[in-house]
This record gives structure tokens, C-alpha cells and sequence, in this order.
């Protein structure tokens, strides 16, 4: 290719302004080869989407219309494991249980790593090195956090209850009775989970300008009122994406956690969505059955970040009050 | 060009995936493959500080070389660990894929899927009739119609192990070794402090769970199913099972979660268990981990008018029909542990006495074992003497029934449900179950 610049390639520089005609070289208008450009960019995320997403979603999607032996043989049930799926009071349970941990989960982790990234971003000493500390647990396997918090919340020689009992209190089963299982649960993935929301808080703190503060300092505005006037306007995209992310972790993951800690007990008290899902395809053989509480569990995930959508403008919130 | 209207679209792409579903999942055989047979397991090889561990797997792995040594057809050992083999989606996702392994190992819960399945290769032509003979009642819930689908490696009974110092502290002495659910129930409230549990019963739903309760149940003279394959659950029998463990929760006697983090071992050790049902198998890591602790076994008590009976588990190897060579593979498993050879004979005993503690499932075996002082200590004596030999086989009831099961044991024992409404759901998932289950017999 010749480094010389060709009067058609001058034309197409910025400056050349008037270059949505056909180019003398490739006939093409500059608009249709940017199109091309655009296209040949996202061909490798669309080709991994296609094959890594899409694909696989229908699969699942067709996969429901059938009952499956795992060994090979495939019946075609039409609609027989979405009528299963209505009427199986287990999966009613655990879109309970799921909604519970959701509900719970979401906003306290949410309410925690946005406490910590604004505690993070205090110039404190050692704060490098509480960041690390907080951030630790996201990168650990679940299942060793699964194990790790099998013995400390063990009834007898637990940490957690040797230290209720070392303050005068009662130690507790925490993960013999349902509702406390789903509680410790619930603590365990906010332990886990925080740190990274803490990072992503932390990004979208910093990105907002430091002189809006001194002005607010200037004006008299106090930590309460500089937050809800400055910090949180400025950071609802961060907590759009936060909402969003946890909400789909949430509904989607924590199943290793579950395994050991519970399998989904006590009395099915842990016995998330997916967790009954994973159980009824990989421990049961029902794939099929799997497939379709699979593809319902999806719609309900896509209501949910459409609600979430909706309320928040996509995550804009440009209604112009900024 | 014709339009193309948004619903045939929709219906192009539904019947697509559909279809797509089907093919994609067919990909890929272990048939067309060469090389040797994959035998997965959870023992070997694998190198580990715990000496019983380790000598599990080099049972297998002495095994596996001595076959190749010998014969053409080569195989080859997986490891998988046992949390993955149980509940990992590593092997339905390969048996889905058609790439499943050559030989594995099947547990009674997973038995009827593989069966019902066409998995299970059908070893009895691999088996000479004094083979058969030679392992007896061992196979029964291991044949369909008379045929033999998996070869047992080991049995595993169920009794209940002791604290004999803690025992000794609560006042009780060896004459109170309790016969009944009520004595028992006693003990275990004189053992029982702040730190430690009178009696543990598995807490932790999932086939093991219900394993463990069944005896209960069976010791009442209740079945799940009747000799007609209907459900028989709804039961005095199976009532009074529920209320033992939920009685043994409710006054404090048993925890609702396992001491020590179900480190048997470990609970035993530091004093925060005086009774725990456990297996066999407990007493080779009492070898290993706790040669000097004193602790004791007996048989599970019965309720006041039952019969004494316990459970017993045990893993099997099973031919996979869709592997690479199905009866090179069978012939793999009759030769290893399914021959009148001296050296399968002796390999089931090693297994038994020596890697493991396990009662032979074999007679041959099992004499052997005992000739060579396997079953000479004072607790395998009692396992063997006491505690087998009137056990029952681990069920080999399908997930669906397993689960409606293990909803009333998980309910009445920790959920607060009431004993009745969760034998009458149970019976009623289990019979809506039966309705549409085409397959083996269940019992």
C-alpha cells in the first residue's frame, strides 16, 4: 500500500467535509464504509455473543420443549414441562426463596459497597490496604468461602458463635433453621460481593469533580447535604449499573455456596431458583424440565432490568435535573 | 421475494432451536474415539496425606496396571473428586454429550437413571453362575429382570458410634448400650452438654439424608413402595421415623446442624459428639485420624414392637453400552472384582479389609477377609457378626421419589412441619410420580 495520500484519502480526513459521495477508489460513500468499519469492530463481540449467548439461549429455549433422558433421547413434550413448572409447588418455593434473597440481598449490598467506596475514598491511612482486604473475598472460589464459613458458623465451635457467647448472648444454629440459613446466606454474599461494588463506587466517585465539593463547602453545605445534593445525583449511573449487576448475581449466582453450605436446606429454606434448576438437571436428569424454569427464571430477569430500565431512564438520567 | 410475516419468523426460529437442540446435543461419541477406556472414579490416582486415601488409590491404581500388563485393551484412570462426582454436572454433562466414561461408578440413587436409561451395560454374560452365586443378595438391587447391570465393590452398614469416655462421664455403663428409640433418646439426653450433642443424625438433605432415616422407617415395618410397585409411604411406620428425628431436634437431643462441620473425626476428637449414626467406613478413619480415641458401636436401636434392621449403602461398577468398547469394559469389571480367580477374590478383600473397612459383598471375599484377620478387631467383629447381616440394601428409588422423601424428612425435622401432613404430601408426590414412571422395577 502506498504511503502517499491520494486525493481520495485527503477528501476522506476529517476536514473534508463534503465526502458523503461515492469514493473514486472503492465506489463506496464514506458513510457506508464507516458502517463497514463499525461492523467489522463488533464482528468478534457479536461472533462470541452469537456463540456464547444467543446460541446457546435458544438451545435452551427449544431444549424446554422437550423431556430429555441425558443419555441421548429426546420427546418432544411441547409445553408439558411449562405446565409441570406451574403446578410444581417446590419451584413456587424457590422463586419465593429467590425473591426473598433478592429483595434482601440487592439493596443491603448495594447500601454496603457504596458506604465502603465512600469510606475508601476518604484519604485515610491504610486505605490501600483496606481496599485489598475488602476486595479479597470476591476473588476467592465460592466454595472454599462456602467452606471457610461452614466452620465459623458451626453451632458448637464456631467463631461467630464463640463470640456471642464471649458477649453474654445465646449462640444460634445458623444454618439449621430456614430462615436463619437464608440470612447467613444473605451475609455471605455480601461479604463476598462488596468488594467489588466498592471498586465500582469508588470509580464513579472519583469521576466526579472535586471543585463541586468545594464549592458546596464554600456555600456551607454539610457531609448529609453534600451527599444527597452532589454525590448521589452524580453517581446514579454507577448505581444503575450496581442495581442492574447485583441483581442479575443475585438471581443467578451463589450456587456453589448453597452446595456446601446447605444444598439447599433446611426444609428447602436455601433452595434458591437456580439452585432447584441445577438440582433438577445435573442431579436428577431432568433437563428438559431444567430447561424451561430455566428460560421462565431468564424472563423474569428480564422484567426485573426492564423495571429497573424503566425507573431509571436506562441509566441515563438525563430528565435534566444534573 | 416473499415477505416473511414476524410469527413464521418466530416459528422458523422456535422450531430452529428446537431442532438445533437435538443435533448439537448429539454431537460428539465416545465410539469413534481410539485409545484406552476411561474409567472415572473418586479415588485414584491422586496422591494424599491421608494414609486410608492413599491406599484407596493405589488399590485402584494396582488394579488398573495389572490389567494392562495383561491385556490388550488398555484402560485408563480419572480421578474426579468425590463433591463432583456426586453433584457435579461433569458427568451428566459428558454421558449428555455421548463422550460419557467407559467403566464408572454408580451409587443405588443414581442406579435406576443409568438403568432406565440404556447406560448400564448388562454384565451378566461377563459373570459365570458361581460368580453370582458368590455375591448372593448383594446384587439384588443391582439386577433388573434377573440381569445384572452393576457389580458391588463394597457394603457399607449403618450403626451408631460412640464416645465411650463421655459415656462413661454421663453416668452410663456398657449395660446401657440402648436396645429401643426411647433408651436411646435417654442416652443421648444424658450425653448432651452445651458443647456437645447427644445424638447426630445426617441434617444435610440429599440421598445421604435419607440413606440414614430409611432403617427407621424399615425397623416399623414400613416400605416406601409395596411389592406392586405402589406407594406405601403413608404409614405408622413411616410416622414414627419422622418423629424419632424430630423428637431427637425438638428436646435438644439432636443438633440441626452437624458438630465439627460433619468432620466426624474431628467432632468425636474434641468432645461435641456422644452418639453419631455413621457407616462403616468410619472406622478406617478412626485408624487413621484417631488411632488411640476410644469410641464404640452398636446396632440402631429399634422402636417398641419393630425389628432390628439397618442400611446398607455401597458403591458399584457399571459399563457404559454408549463407551468405546462396552464389552471389553465388562469384561474389565467381571475380571477385577466378578471372577472365581484368586487374585479378583483377593482384590475384593483388600479393598474391603485393608484400603477400606467394608464388609465383602462377596461370600468367597468375605471368608477370606476374615481368614486373613480383616474383621479380627472388636468393632469390625460387631459390624460383621451384628450389624450386616440383617441390613438392607440402600433403595434404588428414583430422584423424584428420593425428593419427596427427603421434603418430609427436611420438613418434620427442621422445618417445623407436622409428622402426618408431611407423610400425606409424601406419598401423594409419590404416587403422582408412579402414574407416569415407566422404567425398571423400583423395588
Amino acid at each position: 500500500m502506498s504511503s502517499v495520500a491520494t486525493p481520495e484519502r485527503q477528501q476522506d480526513t476529517p476536514s473534508g467535509q463534503s465526502t458523503g459521495g461515492p469514493s473514486g477508489r472503492t465506489g463506496m460513500s464514506r458513510k457506508k464504509r464507516e458502517r463497514i468499519a463499525a461492523a467489522l469492530f463488533l464482528l468478534p463481540d457479536g461472533i462470541g455473543l452469537l456463540t456464547f449467548v444467543v446460541i446457546p439461549m435458544l438451545l435452551s429455549i427449544g431444549l424446554g420443549f422437550f423431556q430429555i433422558s441425558g443419555f441421548g433421547s429426546y420427546e418432544w413434550v411441547g409445553l408439558g414441562n411449562y405446565e409441570r413448572m406451574m403446578s410444581d409447588p417446590l419451584f413456587w418455593d424457590s422463586l419465593k426463596v429467590t425473591g426473598i434473597y433478592v429483595v434482601v440481598l440487592v439493596p443491603t449490598l448495594f447500601i454496603v459497597s457504596l458506604g465502603l467506596g465512600l469510606l475508601m475514598k476518604q484519604k485515610l491511612p491504610g486505605t490501600g490496604i483496606y481496599r485489598t482486604l475488602f476486595f479479597m473475598p470476591y476473588v476467592i472460589s465460592l466454595v472454599v468461602v462456602g467452606l471457610l464459613w461452614q466452620f465459623m458458623l458451626d453451632t458448637q465451635n464456631g467463631v461467630v458463635n464463640k463470640a456471642l457467647r464471649a458477649a453474654g448472648l445465646e449462640g444460634k444454629a445458623w444454618l439449621g433453621e430456614p430462615s436463619l440459613a437464608l440470612a447467613s446466606v444473605i451475609a455471605i454474599m455480601v461479604w463476598v460481593m462488596m468488594g467489588y461494588y466498592m471498586i465500582i463506587f469508588l470509580a464513579g466517585l472519583q469521576e466526579i469533580p472535586q471543585e463541586y465539593y468545594e464549592a458546596a463547602r464554600i456555600d456551607g453545605a454539610g457531609p448529609w447535604t453534600t451527599f444527597r445534593t452532589i454525590t448521589w445525583p452524580l453517581l446514579r449511573p454507577t448505581s444503575f449499573f450496581v442495581l442492574l449487576m447485583s441483581t442479575v448475581a443475585a438471581i443467578t449466582g451463589g450456587i456453589e455456596v448453597i452446595f456446601v453450605l446447605t444444598s439447599g436446606g433446611p426444609a428447602n429454606g436455601t433452595s434458591l431458583a437456580i439452585f432447584y434448576i441445577y438440582q433438577q438437571a445435573f442431579m436428577f436428569g431432568e433437563y428438559g424440565y431444567a430447561a424451561a424454569m430455566g428460560s421462565f427464571l431468564v424472563l423474569i430477569m428480564v422484567l426485573c432490568s426492564a423495571v429497573v430500565f424503566k425507573a431509571t431512564k436506562g441509566g441515563r438520567f438525563d430528565d435534566g435535573d444534573q | 421475494m416473499r415477505d416473511v410475516s414476524r410469527r413464521s419468523l418466530l416459528a422458523a426460529g422456535a422450531a430452529g432451536a428446537a431442532a438445533g437442540s437435538v443435533a448439537l446435543s448429539g454431537c460428539g461419541t465416545a465410539k469413534g474415539d481410539d485409545g484406552p477406556l476411561r474409567f472415572w472414579n473418586f479415588y485414584g490416582p491422586q496422591n494424599s496425606p491421608d494414609p486410608a486415601v492413599q491406599a484407596q488409590s493405589d488399590w485402584f491404581v494396582a488394579m488398573v496396571d495389572e490389567w494392562n500388563k495383561t491385556h490388550k485393551t488398555q484402560i485408563e484412570l480419572t480421578y474426579i473428586p468425590q463433591p463432583i462426582y456426586l453433584n457435579g454436572a461433569k458427568l451428566p454433562t459428558a454421558f449428555a454429550a455421548g463422550t460419557g466414561p467407559d467403566i464408572f461408578m454408580v451409587s443405588p440413587g443414581d442406579f435406576l437413571r443409568y438403568a432406565n436409561g440404556g447406560i448400564l451395560k448388562d454384565l451378566t454374560d461377563h459373570l459365570k453362575p458361581e460368580v453370582i452365586e458368590d455375591f448372593g443378595d448383594s446384587l439384588e438391587s443391582r439386577t433388573i429382570d434377573g440381569r445384572v447391570y452393576a457389580l458391588p465393590m463394597e457394603i457399607e452398614p449403618l450403626a451408631i458410634f460412640y464416645d465411650v469416655k463421655a459415656w462413661e462421664r454421663a453416668g452410663l455403663s456398657e449395660g446401657d448400650i440402648p436396645t429401643t428409640w426411647d433408651a436411646t433418646l435417654d442416652a443421648g439426653d444424658k450425653l448432651r452438654s452445651p458443647t456437645r450433642a447427644g445424638l447426630v443424625f445426617e441434617t444435610k438433605p440429599g440421598y445421604y439424608q435419607n440413606f440414614t432415616w430409611y432403617p427407621f422407617m424399615w425397623q416399623g415395618g414400613g416400605e416406601v413402595l409395596d411389592k406392586e410397585g405402589n406407594s406405601a409411604f403413608d404409614s405408622k411406620a413411616a410416622r414414627q421415623a419422622l418423629g424419632l428425628w424430630q423428637d431427637a431436634v425438638r428436646h435438644g437431643i439432636a443438633p440441626t446442624t452437624p458438630p465439627a462441620a460433619n468432620d466426624v473425626i474431628s467432632g468425636f476428637k474434641a468432645g461435641n459428639v456422644g452418639m453419631w449414626q455413621q457407616g462403616i467406613w468410619q472406622v478406617a478413619s478412626f485408624n487413621s485420624y484417631a488411632p488411640d480415641f476410644e469410641y464404640g458401636v452398636f446396632k440402631l436401636p429399634v422402636p417398641s414392637g419393630g425389628s432390628y434392621t439397618t442400611g446398607l449403602g455401597g458403591w458399584t461398577f457399571g459399563a457404559n453400552t454408549q463407551g468405546r468398547d462396552p464389552d471389553g469394559a465388562a469384561e474389565f469389571i467381571a475380571w477385577a472384582i466378578g471372577s472365581m480367580e484368586k487374585h479378583s477374590i483377593q482384590r475384593m478383600t483388600d479393598w474391603c479389609v485393608k484400603a477400606k473397612t467394608d464388609i465383602a459383598p462377596r461370600r468367597t471375599a468375605l471368608e477370606l477377609g476374615i481368614e486373613q484377620g480383616g474383621y479380627d478387631s472388636p468393632v469390625m467383629k460387631k459390624f460383621k457378626d451384628e450389624i450386616y447381616p440383617a441390613g438392607r440394601a440402600e433403595p434404588r428409588y428414583p430422584p423424584a421419589v428420593y425428593k419427596a422423601i427427603s421434603d418430609a424428612i427436611q420438613g418434620t425435622m427442621l422445618g417445623g412441619d407436622g409428622v402426618s401432613g408431611a407423610v400425606d404430601r409424601a406419598d401423594q408426590s409419590i404416587e403422582a410420580y408412579l402414574k407416569s414412571y415407566k422404567g425398571a422395577d423400583l423395588v
